[in-house]
This record gives structure tokens, C-alpha cells and sequence, in this order.
């Protein structure tokens, strides 16, 4: 097959995400930084460092035959089963939840890894089995018991977020694919019972529920983080405090530069800032469906899907959150949030969408 | 055909996904824009109320002043030293708690463990001292720089100081914690004298030390305005002077109150109840027996009933404790009857003693009665059945609106707290009764200013001034900002009517009752008042005096009130008026008004000793002679080198100058005689013999009065002094009596 060209409208808009990630990560970890380890580039030092691997590692994935991947396909799937495994007993036990692997030079969350396999998996699987999902029984619940495996593997770290957003993936890509709508629906109502089961299961689960009802109720408490995240995001107003002079910063939000960093990017640059930045990921998402419907083949179709899915899930959620239109979950902003390994998977999935859009059809 | 079907109905479910994705996205922007522009102004003043640490300067409170220029209460500058614990925890390692707690406890003299605590709570702001003098504050600095002690701050303040201490206590008020004004003009202008508060305004983060970046704001203290009272210290001194030794004479069980104001302006030159209180420490009981009854009571009956003794204490008994005036609001009922011409000066009336009005009798103070006496001997002599007779003629309705007039069931205004409107008859219940007893003071209740002030009015040609303590309020640079003007509430009684009443009322100081407030060369105008506390018969009274002068155009208005007195004497006339006397007497004298002496005291004036020390004995008996003075010579010399009493003395006519003629002579010394009981000449006669000189003071001093007695001398008999020594004696009315 010939090599046509990238979408580079698709890569301006990961690199333009990137830049703005890297500044924003740079604006917020500032004062927190300088706070805990008396340097202001603590950890934007690091996080420059793992963007220039990422834009490497994209390279690299963007001039990779993405059909390759139909082979790994399996393997992934059994490594980030076994990684999933090793984490519960020898991970890193971080805020609450047993998540991250220690390389040694780095940590890394098997989650993170868990995704992309079940994104490649599905698509490969997927095409090579056309109108599978026609059937219930050896069709749809085969996968969707891959989906409970990695679930419950994922719970018992625990991590909701990782699961919510694997499971989110799974099911999007199974949409796409062709899954019926009458055994969606079957399956659709248990789910949510289940899930609201896991929800009150856990006292911490519930009082983040609670926490996003009424936030001011508990002000010192639960209702911390969310109430100095509104009060970061309403001091923006429509024009911002402007670039690097948010107040927020200064140890309110806890960890500035993580979960909560689209909150000091509102106060920072305002809902002027705030929308543009929606609409970056908004125009990220569309480029991405673009890619999959221009893909050759349905192998890429689903990728391009998933990892697109993937990018959406993870940037509604965490706005939704930060906004106080959900209830809290740990979940980082792609591109903005601190963290190399994760940068690196998301460079590595823009990668491969670099290499689908190469195969385009027109 | 197949593929592209299933390639379509991909496409369809992409199209799916991609408008849940964008549909979920734009209502996230729509709930980033609700929080930002709807609700931003209001989160936004949220997080600056968290973000920013408000620290208050004081501003400097004015000072107090009185007439000229004289501070009674003024700001001194200190310091208060507070804590951010946070920020005294972060730095730790370089400043230990222990031992900043250590140093500040030893420096301020505290509680090392209060310290301690204060320095490391959970919290962003303590004040670990207020008001630290100038010394302190310096050595605190000099520990923080010195060890490098982050968080422990020293912040401007002010602390309220009296340079008199106790004087005018009552009026002046003083200052809380917080230096709000909690009593007296302190309170009631404390708007006008704490100014506005300025503000530092700066950043902090979560845990409270300051931002690094510009966030700050300083908003300027305003300081407060200057009060200039009305009060004169001088004029004030001499009215505690002469109350304080009223109050010890008389072992007044309910103190006493005493105001001096100018009757033409209304204002107050001096006021003041006793027992009084040290403003520099208002929250100390000043009475020792009262204090160690506290301390038998247990904890919580002590911290009540302390609270009520400090309140008992602070207590401005002459503008909030209302009294039955007794007699002297017959000036008032004169007044009255003058001024609707129902009595002439010389109408005469009989006196049996008592009085029957409706059914009841109503008895005259001096039993057996006035006899037959004119309306002017009538008032001389306090006769209260003339009164009733009075009081009846003018009638209930204008007796009310009289009352009315005079300002005595109404406030008048004064710039004090908690001063009561007085307790009258209503019209419905106000009979015949009511009015005869009304008629000479008993029956209802006056404060001591609405008193003074009628008095006042009637002084000053009939009309009622406002009586009021502040002249001005005055900036930092002394210009007035705001001015109190004078003010005429109305014309009570006409000009005529003022200048007869002033007339008699001279009578009555001159030989009636009032005598005890005679002074030489001042026409002292005035009345007595004697009431007894309910029930009757209690045996407390109420002995009060009100007097002006000069009689003919009257600069000074003065009333003494002495409550519930007890040792043996309780009559207006014999211990209110001598009071009275004495602080008109030093007030005229320090107001500069000059004597006018009538032909008779002419006759018995005082003459001024002159300085004949180097004269020849020849020289000096003659300068002595040409001032109706008598010389006597100690030693054989033929100069005089020494003289008793001294050049400029006032004496008596006819008093001998002792003139000493010889180097170490022995000074001549003779023991002061008892004269207390004798009449004025024969106490004279006893101290002249002595070899002394005698100073007649009080009801004696007035050619008019006969029998009077001798009550008080100065030296006390058996004193041994110098020949020529002046002995001052003081005179009362034997005739007991208002």
C-alpha cells in the first residue's frame, strides 16, 4: 500500500494542544512547585522532558503501518491483563488506589495501557469478524465479558475513572462496529443498576456524590476541591485574571497542575480561554471521526474510533468534573495534566492516527 | 454491495458518536459560561475573601479638650503584637516555638504555655498582646531580628490616656478593648472621635503567608475628630474640690452631684458626681469596703454584683438620677406668681405652722409657724403654707404650663447618656393637692440639670438656654469643623419678672436662709432646698443649694447636691450653701469679675497688709495706721526686719501686724483658741487677744444676718502658730432651717 499524506490539520491541532498543555502544566505547577520542592520548574522541567519523547514516540507510530498492530493485538491484550494483575499486588498506592507500576526510571499506569489494548483488540477482532455482532450470545457478550474482565480487574485497584473510561471506549467502539440497538438496550439497563450499586458500595464514592450536589455544605471537607475549583473558574469571568496570575494556584487547589487544571486555565484566560479550548478538543474530535471515516478499512475505522473516543471521554469528564457537573473522579485533561507516561499514550495513539489519516481513502 | 451497506451504517453510528461528543461539549461551554459570566462576580468575591489577609490600622482617636485648649483625654501611641501561626510554624526550623513563646512571654510577661498556645493554633491571626508601651514593642523587634522570627508582627495602635486621672470622670467617659467610647462624651461622640480605620490589604495562599506578587492595597486611616468641651478644668477643680469635702464632712451615703454653668450660653462649665473613679483604670472599684464585701461572695454573684457597683460607680448623678427638689423650686413657683401678677412683694400672709388643703394638713418646716410675714420675708424664710397660698393662686393649669416652660418634664439634651426626662403629675390627676405640695418642690422628681438650667433661665433674663458640654469639634491642624452654637429654647418669664426674682433671691443669701453662701462684694443669689426620701420620715434627705452671681448681671449658676447626708446635719442652708459658696467665690475670683462691695461691707472690708520688712518701726506704724491696721513690736531693734502676717495678706480691718525687730528673736508663737459656737464679735474678740487675726467666712461675713454661730475654724483650737497668724473662721444661721 502507498504512503499518502498525514492529516495535518489533525497534527496542528495535537501540537497546538501540546503547546498549550505544556504552558498551562508550567502556569499552574508554578507556586505548588515552588511551595514543595523550592523550584518553580520542578515540574515542568519533567514534563518538557516526556513531551520531547511523545513527539518522537509520535513520529515513530505515525510512520508505522497501523495493520502491524493486528498482530499484536492479542499479545497487548494478555500483557496489560498481566500488568493489570501485577498492579494490584506490588503497584504503587497513590491517593486511594493501587494505579501506578514503578519502572524504576518511571511510573506508569497499567489502565492507561489497558485502553489502548482494547482498542486495538476490538478492531482487529472486529473486522476480521464482519456482522459478529449480529449475534448476542457468541457475538456482543464475548466482548462485553472482555469489557468485565478488565472492569473488575480495573475495580480492584480500585480505579472508577480508568473503568468508566475503558468501558466507555469498549462500548463506542462496539456502537460503531454495528452492536444492535435492541441488545444494547437489554444489556444497557442491568449496567446502570450495577453501577449505581458500585457507587453506594464505597463510602468515598458516595460522598463525592454528595460533594457535588452541594459542594457548600462541606466546605473544609469534600466540598474542598470543588468549591476552590468554582471559585478559580468564577474569578475568570469572560477575559481572565490573565497568563500566570491565577490565585488559585497558590495551595488552594490542591495540585494545580493535574486533575484540577483546567479550573486555573478558566481563571487564567477567562471563558474566552475556556471556550477555545473546548472547541481545540471539539475540533480534535470531529479531525478524528474524519480520520475514521476516510480509513480503508474498518480495522482502521475502529482505531481511529477508539482512540478518538478515548481523547472525548476523557475531556468531557474531566470538564464535566471540574465544573461541578458530575461528581468528582480522579481524571486528567489530555494534554494538560501532568504526567509523562500518560502524555506518551497519548502521543502514541495521535501517532497512530497520523498513520490511519496516511491511508486514507481520498 | 454487502461492505458498502455495512461501511453506511458505520458512517451512521460515527455520525452518532461524533454529535454526542460535540452535543456534550457544547454544554459544557454553556456551564463554563454560566459559572464564569453568571456566577462570577459572586464566586469571584468569594475567593478574594479567602485570598486576602484585611489587616485594620487603628485610626488615632482625638483627644478630648477642655474650653482652652487643655487635653483631658488624649491617644498615646503603642503596639499591639499579633501572630500568623502558620507562618511562625513554616519557619521552625530557624525560629523554634519554644523559644519565640520563651522570649515574647518573658518580654511581655505572660504565661509562657498562653504564649505557646496562641503561637502554634490552627489558626492565621492571634493577638498575643494589646497596647505594649514604646519599650516593649522595641525590645520584641529587636528579639525578631535578631533570631530571624518570621510571623510575629507589631501592628500601630492607639491606647486612651487621662492626664487628670479622675477629674470630670463622669462627663468624659472613657474607652473599651477596642477603644469605643463606652461612657460619657467618649460614647456619645465616639463616631466623631475614633475617625475611620484604615486597611492593609494583601494576598495570601492556602496556607496563609503572603503572596509574592503585587496584591496589595492600603486604604489610609482618617483620624478622628478633636472634642472641645465646655468644661473649664479650673472651674471644674474647684467644684470637686469643695464637693469632695462636702462629701467627706457630710458622710454623704449617696454622694453628691454638683454643676456649674454660664447662664447666658447654656453651657457647662464644670460637672461632677462623687464619689468619682480613676479613668485610667474605670473597670477598678475606688471603694475599699465595697471591694472586700466582693470578695466574700463566690465567683459568679461576684462578677454580677461587681458589674452592678462599676455601673453604681460610673453613674452621672446629675443628669440621670432624678430628685424631689424641696424648696428650691420655690424659686420657680415665685417665678410664677411674679409673672402672672398674682402676688406683690408686699402682700402679706400668716403662718400657723401648717396648712390645711381639701382634707389633708399640710405642715410648714418650722414648727410653730412664720407668723404674719410679707411675700419677700415669705421666701427668706422658705415658709411653705405662703407657697401653698401661692401655688393656689396661680392655679393647676398654669402651674403646669409653667412646668412645662421650664423645661422640667422633657430632656434637655445634654451630649451624656442615659439622662431621664424627670417624673410630673399628669394633667387628669394634677389637684389641689397635688399642686400645694408641687408648690414648694415635693411630690415629683427633676434631674439636677433640668434644675440648674431653670435656674439658669431664670438668672439670665428669663430666658432657657440649652444647657450643652461640647463647644466644638476640631481637625488634626485645631480647625473647627463643627461648631455648637448657643441655643435660646424659649423666654420663660419676662426680663422684669428675672430681675425681681434676682432681687429676692439676693434677699435670701443676703439675710434669709441662703446666707451660708454669702461672699463679700458678689451679691450670691440663690435658694436652699431640704427634701426628705420616701417614705417620710425616713430621716434621709436630699440638701441641695442653688445659687448665681452676681446677683445684678449673673456670669455664674451653681448647684450642690448632697444625698442622704449623716453626720448630725442635713439642712440646705447649713451644708449645701457653704459649698456653693466656696466654688462661686474661687470661680469669680478665677473668671477675674471684680468685686462691687455695697457701703456696709465697705465698713468691714478687708484691707491688704503692707510690706513694711526694712522699714523704720516709726515708717511701718504708719503705713500700718494709714491701712486701719494695728502694729505690735517684738525686741528692741529699730527696723523692722521681719513681719506676721506677710505683705499682701488680706485682713481684717483693725488687725494686728506682728513686726519682728530683732535678728534670732524668738518668733512669738500662741496656741490658736477655741471659738466654734461664738457669735462673730465675740470670736473675734477671742482671737484678737490671742495675738491672732480672724477671717470671717460664710453667713457672718453678711452685715445683714444676726445671730449666727461659729462652725469651723482653720487652724483648729489648740494648734500652736505664730502671732498674727490669720485664723479663718466660718459662720452659720443658729436658727436651723431651709
Amino acid at each position: 500500500m502507498k504512503k499518502g499524506q498525514i492529516d495535518f490539520q489533525f497534527l496542528i491541532i495535537v501540537m497546538a494542544l501540546l503547546a498549550f498543555g505544556l504552558i498551562m502544566v508550567f502556569s499552574a505547577s508554578s507556586e505548588s512547585a515552588r511551595y514543595n520542592f523550592s523550584n518553580a520548574y520542578f515540574f515542568i522541567q519533567k514534563q518538557i522532558i516526556w513531551a520531547a519523547i511523545s513527539i518522537v514516540a509520535m513520529v515513530m507510530l505515525a510512520n508505522f503501518d497501523y495493520h502491524r498492530f493486528g498482530k499484536l493485538a492479542f499479545p497487548i491484550l494478555l500483557a496489560s491483563i498481566i500488568m493489570l494483575v501485577m498492579v494490584i499486588f506490588i503497584g504503587e498506592d497513590i491517593k486511594g488506589g493501587k494505579r501506578w507500576l514503578n519502572l524504576g526510571f518511571a511510573s506508569f499506569q497499567p489502565s492507561e495501557v489497558a485502553k489502548i489494548a482494547i482498542i486495538i483488540f476490538f478492531s482487529c477482532s472486529l473486522s476480521k469478524n464482519p456482522g459478529i455482532l449480529n449475534k448476542f450470545w457468541r457475538g456482543l457478550v464475548p466482548y462485553l465479558a472482555i469489557i468485565g474482565v478488565f472492569a473488575g480487574l480495573l475495580m480492584c485497584e480500585p480505579h472508577f475513572s480508568g473503568t468508566v473510561v475503558l468501558a466507555g471506549i469498549g462500548l463506542v467502539i462496539l456502537f460503531v462496529a454495528g452492536a444492535k440497538g435492541s441488545h444494547l438496550f437489554m444489556l444497557g439497563s442491568p449496567a446502570v443498576v450495577a453501577g449505581w450499586y458500585l457507587i453506594i458500595s464505597e463510602e468515598y464514592r458516595w460522598k463525592r456524590i454528595t460533594a457535588f450536589l452541594d459542594p457548600f455544605k462541606d466546605k473544609l471537607g469534600d466540598g474542598w476541591q470543588i468549591i476552590q475549583s468554582l471559585y478559580a473558574i468564577g474569578s475568570g469571568g469572560i477575559f481572565g485574571l490573565g497568563l500566570g496570575r491565577s490565585r488559585q494556584k497558590f495551595l488552594y487547589i490542591p495540585e494545580p497542575h493535574n486533575d484540577f487544571i483546567f479550573s486555573i486555565l478558566c481563571e487564567e484566560l477567562g471563558f474566552i480561554g475556556a471556550m477555545l479550548t473546548i472547541l481545540l478538543f471539539a475540533a480534535l474530535i470531529w479531525r478524528g471521526i474524519k480520520i475514521a471515516m476516510n480509513a480503508p478499512d474498518t480495522f482502521g475505522s475502529l482505531m481511529a474510533v477508539g482512540i478518538t473516543a478515548l481523547i472525548a471521554i476523557e475531556v468531557i469528564i474531566n470538564i464535566a468534573v471540574v465544573t461541578s457537573s458530575m461528581p468528582v473522579t480522579g481524571m486528567p485533561l489530555p494534554f494538560f495534566s501532568y504526567g509523562g507516561t500518560s502524555l506518551l499514550i497519548i502521543m502514541c495513539c495521535m501517532g497512530i492516527m497520523l498513520n490511519i489519516s496516511r491511508h486514507s481513502k481520498s | 454491495m454487502q461492505n458498502s451497506k455495512a461501511r453506511m451504517k458505520l458512517k451512521k453510528r460515527m455520525y452518532y458518536t461524533l454529535s454526542v461528543c460535540m452535543l456534550l461539549l457544547v454544554l459544557l461551554i454553556g456551564r463554563t459560561g454560566y459559572l464564569q459570566i453568571a456566577r462570577g462576580d459572586q464566586l469571584q468575591k468569594q475567593a478574594v475573601e479567602q485570598q486576602t489577609r484585611d489587616r485594620i490600622i487603628n485610626s488615632k482617636r482625638g483627644t478630648i479638650f477642655d474650653r482652652n485648649g487643655k487635653p483631658l483625654a488624649v491617644s498615646a501611641s503603642v503596639e499591639t503584637v499579633t501572630a500568623s501561626p502558620s507562618e511562625v510554624r513554616e519557619n521552625s526550623k530557624v525560629a523554634p516555638t519554644e523559644k519565640v513563646a520563651a522570649a515574647l512571654a518573658e518580654i511581655l510577661e505572660l504565661d509562657y504555655d498562653f504564649v505557646h498556645g496562641k503561637i502554634t493554633r490552627e489558626s492565621s491571626y492571634e493577638i498575643i498582646k494589646r497596647r505594649i508601651e514604646k519599650e516593649k514593642a522595641d525590645k520584641v523587634r529587636q528579639f525578631i531580628t535578631e533570631n530571624k522570627v518570621v510571623g510575629i508582627r507589631l501592628d500601630a495602635d492607639t491606647k486612651r490616656f487621662y492626664p487628670y486621672a479622675s477629674l470630670a470622670a463622669h462627663v468624659i467617659g472613657f474607652t473599651g478593648l477596642d477603644n469605643q467610647g463606652l461612657e460619657g462624651i467618649e460614647m456619645v461622640f465616639d463616631k466623631n472621635l475614633k475617625g475611620s480605620p484604615g486597611r492593609i490589604i494583601s494576598a495570601k495562599n492556602a496556607a496563609g503567608i503572603e503572596m509574592p506578587f503585587k496584591y496589595e492595597k492600603l486604604v489610609n486611616p482618617q483620624d478622628g475628630l478633636n472634642v472641645v468641651l465646655t468644661i473649664d478644668e479650673t472651674i471644674q477643680r474647684f467644684a470637686e474640690k469643695h464637693l469632695e469635702t462636702a462629701l467627706i464632712e457630710n458622710k454623704l451615703l449617696k454622694g453628691g452631684a454638683c454643676i456649674v454653668l454660664d447662664p447666658k450660653s447654656g453651657e457647662v462649665l464644670a460637672m461632677t458626681t462623687k464619689p468619682d473613679f480613676d479613668l485610667n483604670n474605670p473597670f477598678d472599684l475606688q471603694d475599699e469596703s465595697i471591694k472586700k464585701q466582693l470578695q466574700l461572695l463566690d465567683d459568679d454573684a461576684r462578677s454580677k454584683a461587681n458589674e452592678e457597683e462599676l455601673r453604681k460607680m460610673w453613674r452621672n448623678k446629675a443628669v440621670v438620677d432624678s430628685y424631689e427638689p424641696g424648696s428650691t423650686f420655690k424659686i420657680f413657683t415665685a417665678a410664677m406668681a411674679l409673672e402672672e401678677k398674682v402676688v406683690s412683694l408686699n402682700d402679706t400672709f400668716f403662718c400657723t405652722g401648717s396648712k390645711k388643703v381639701a382634707s389633708h394638713n399640710i405642715r410648714c418646716w418650722k414648727a410653730g409657724g412664720h407668723g404674719s410675714q410679707t411675700f419677700v420675708e415669705g421666701v427668706k424664710n422658705s415658709c411653705n403654707p405662703v407657697f401653698i397660698e401661692v401655688g393656689a393662686r396661680i392655679g393647676a393649669v398654669q402651674f403646669m404650663n409653667y412646668f412645662t416652660g421650664l423645661g422640667f418634664t422633657q430632656k434637655t439634651g445634654i451630649e451624656l447618656p442615659g439622662e431621664a426626662p424627670g417624673i410630673f403629675h399628669t394633667r387628669a390627676k394634677f389637684n389641689e393637692v397635688e399642686l400645694a405640695t408641687s408648690s414648694f418642690g415635693q411630690s415629683f422628681q427633676i434631674t439636677p440639670l433640668q434644675m440648674i438650667s431653670g435656674v439658669a433661665a431664670i438668672a439670665n433674663g428669663g430666658q432657657l438656654m440649652r444647657p450643652h458640654l461640647v463647644k466644638s469639634l476640631t481637625d488634626s491642624n485645631d480647625n473647627i469643623v463643627t461648631e455648637f452654637e448657643s441655643e435660646m429654647v424659649r423666654q420663660v418669664i419676662s426680663k422684669e419678672t428675672s430681675d425681681t426674682l434676682c432681687w429676692l433671691l439676693e434677699k435670701v443669701v443676703a439675710d434669709g436662709t441662703g446666707s451660708g453662701a454669702y461672699i463679700k462684694g458678689f451679691r450670691v443669689a440663690g435658694k436652699t432646698g431640704t427634701s426628705e426620701k420616701l417614705p417620710r420620715g425616713s430621716g434621709k434627705y436630699v440638701a441641695s443649694f442653688a445659687g448665681f452671681a452676681p446677683a445684678d448681671d449673673p456670669q455664674v449658676v451653681c448647684l450642690v447636691i448632697l444625698d442622704e447626708p449623716s453626720s448630725g446635719l442635713y439642712y440646705g442652708g447649713q451644708i449645701a450653701s457653704p459649698v456653693v459658696r466656696s466654688i462661686l467665690e474661687d470661680t469669680l475670683n478665677y473668671l477675674g469679675i471684680e468685686p462691687a462691695y455695697t457701703a456696709e461691707e465697705k465698713a468691714t472690708l478687708e484691707t491688704s497688709v503692707p510690706t513694711v520688712a526694712g522699714q523704720t518701726i516709726k515708717d511701718a506704724k504708719s503705713a500700718l495706721s494709714n491701712q486701719n491696721l494695728k502694729a505690735k513690736v517684738i525686741g528692741q531693734g529699730d527696723t523692722v526686719l521681719s513681719q506676721i502676717p506677710k505683705g499682701g495678706i488680706k485682713v481684717n480691718q483693725q488687725s494686728t501686724i506682728t513686726l519682728y525687730t530683732e535678728e534670732y528673736s524668738e518668733p512669738v508663737t500662741v496656741t490658736v483658741p477655741n471659738v466654734l459656737q461664738n457669735s462673730v464679735l465675740s470670736a473675734s474678740d477671742i482671737i484678737l487677744k490671742a495675738n491672732l487675726n480672724i477671717k470671717v467666712v460664710g453667713a457672718g461675713a453678711s452685715p445683714e444676718v444676726g445671730g449666727v454661730t461659729a462652725y469651723k475654724q482653720d487652724p483648729p483650737a489648740g494648734t500652736v502658730v505664730e502671732a498674727g497668724t490669720i485664723v479663718t473662721v466660718e459662720f452659720r444661721r443658729i436658727e436651723a432651717g431651709e
